[in-house]
């Protein structure tokens, strides 16, 4: 024998279901869908709480606690509104002036969007177009930093080769480097923000042995000069910018032919 | 004479406030009640009709005069009262323990001589009962009040909770099993 669903037995309490008749004849020989059909019974019939009684002003009270922030309508507009709303369906005239409004922005809707669709960027093109500033600019701070890394990597070999050099070029090279202070300070601060810790140490370095020799005095001889060598290691830092010259050479490369391939 | 609600809105909408006041004091009652049956609580129920009343003259406008106004406000405090049930769904701390509140108001349960083993009886009932109505999900809280407490239709529910009948009808039976589960041990021990 086939039992009636808990869903079943429940609908049959709340007075609903299809086949109430079957139900309840299956009931009367069931003992078990009985039983279930008890137990439902005996849950519904435990009842919450029943609401505490108020008295005859209650509503005089809640009227009282809520009127203070209400403002009244303005009147005559409001109730042409809400009697439009009354009437309209009693004559065929409205209806028929709403349905030919409702034709009327369909069609507008269809032009419209036919419309759009013909003027509409294809999204690859807008991707593209998007994604075309960003390159042109990561481009062009690859060639400012690779002609930055340039001068950097001739400043650093005069520099070694100072020793024998003549007061007028220990002049120019100073010059060269209080010229490239301010640059190698910004690019330094610009590459830590895009998080490349190589470049920025590098650059950091660089900036220490350029404040040295922009500050360095009038009398630039070769005993000074040995001394910024060595405690600058600027060996060590132009073998550093000569590999970050080679890497951003590579990525100005990549970057060019990314181009091409858009 | 007495004025219908679709007169009284009417005059409402246009200006004449006071004549809100009059179909407050007409509802008020009926909606704290319901309120009070969802939220179970006597503050909540009062904030809820407190809401439904504010919430319903800013709509006024949105009437439609076809309606009833009774059935129209009844949904707006339901969703008031479900709303005030998520905040504080979202507001209860995970209780590490439940526990029965003394001061909640007691059962309306057939007197059979309150002994000591009778009043424990209905404490636990009270307590499970309780712990089954949180347990239900707001909708099915709703319709469990709709449906078993006010006798509301199937299709009332569905419109009041604006869900499908089916919905409806099976948030009900969800309900149901949930307070059945939950007062079952109690029905095999008495």
């Amino acid at each position: 024998m086939k039992h009636l669903t808990d869903e079943q037995l429940i609908e049959h309490y709340f007075g609903e279901g299809a086949n109430r008749v079957m139900v309840e004849t299956h009931l009367r020989i069931c003992s078990r869908c009985e039983q279930v059909l008890e137990d439902i019974t005996s849950a519904l019939e435990v009842r919450g709480p029943e609401p505490p009684a108020r008295d005859a002003q209650y509503g005089d009270r809640l009227w009282q606690s809520i009127q203070a922030p209400l403002t009244p309508y303005p009147g005559d507009p409001r109730r042409a509104r809400f009697s439009w709303r009354i009437s309209w369906p009693r004559t065929p005239w409205p209806s028929l002036v709403l349905a030919g409004a409702c034709l009327l922005a369909l069609a507008a809707a269809f032009f419209s969007g036919s419309l759009w669709e013909r003027l509409r960027p294809h999204p690859n093109q807008a991707a593209n177009s998007a994604q075309a500033p960003a390159q042109v600019k990561e481009r062009v701070v690859l060639v400012i930093l690779g002609d930055h890394l340039d001068r950097s990597e001739r400043l650093l070999v005069q520099l070694n080769h100072a020793g024998a050099a003549t007061p007028q070029s220990v002049d120019a090279l100073r010059a060269e480097a209080r010229q490239m202070l301010p640059d190698n300070r910004l690019y330094r601060q610009a590459i830590s923000a895009q998080s490349d810790p190589t470049m920025t140490a590098a650059l950091d370095h660089l900036e220490r042995v350029l404040l040295e020799v922009a500050n360095a005095p009038d009398q630039l001889d070769p005993d000074d000069i040995a001394r910024i060598e060595h405690e600058m290691n600027t060996d060590s830092l132009l073998f550093q910018i000569r590999v970050l010259r080679a890497r951003t050479t590579q990525a100005q490369t990549a970057s060019a032919s990314r181009k091409g391939s858009i | 004479m007495t004025k219908d609600d679709h007169s009284l809105v009417r005059q409402v909408l246009a200006g004449d406030k006071d004549a809100y006041g009059v179909l407050v004091s007409r509802h008020g009652e009926t909606m704290f009640r319901v309120a009070f049956r969802i939220t179970e609580s006597e503050p909540d129920a009062e904030e809820v009709v407190q809401e439904t009343f504010l919430r319903a003259y800013r709509s006024l406008p949105a009437f439609d005069a076809r309606s009833d106004f009774r059935t129209w406000i009844y949904r707006i405090a339901v969703n008031c009262a479900l709303q005030l049930l998520n905040r504080r769904k979202a507001e209860a701390a995970v209780p590490i323990a439940e526990e029965y509140d003394e001061e909640r108001p007691g059962l309306q349960l057939v007197h059979r001589g309150a002994g000591p083993d009778r009043l424990l009886l209905d404490k636990e009932i009270e307590h499970r009962r309780h712990a089954a109505m949180e347990k239900m999900t707001s909708d099915e809280r709703l319709a469990f009040v709709l449906r078993h407490i006010e006798g509301r239709s199937t299709d009332e529910i569905a419109a009041a909770l604006d869900i499908t009948p089916n919905n409806a009808k099976q948030a009900v039976f969800r309900a149901v099993q949930k307070m059945r589960r939950s007062l079952a041990p109690l029905w095999v021990k008495s």
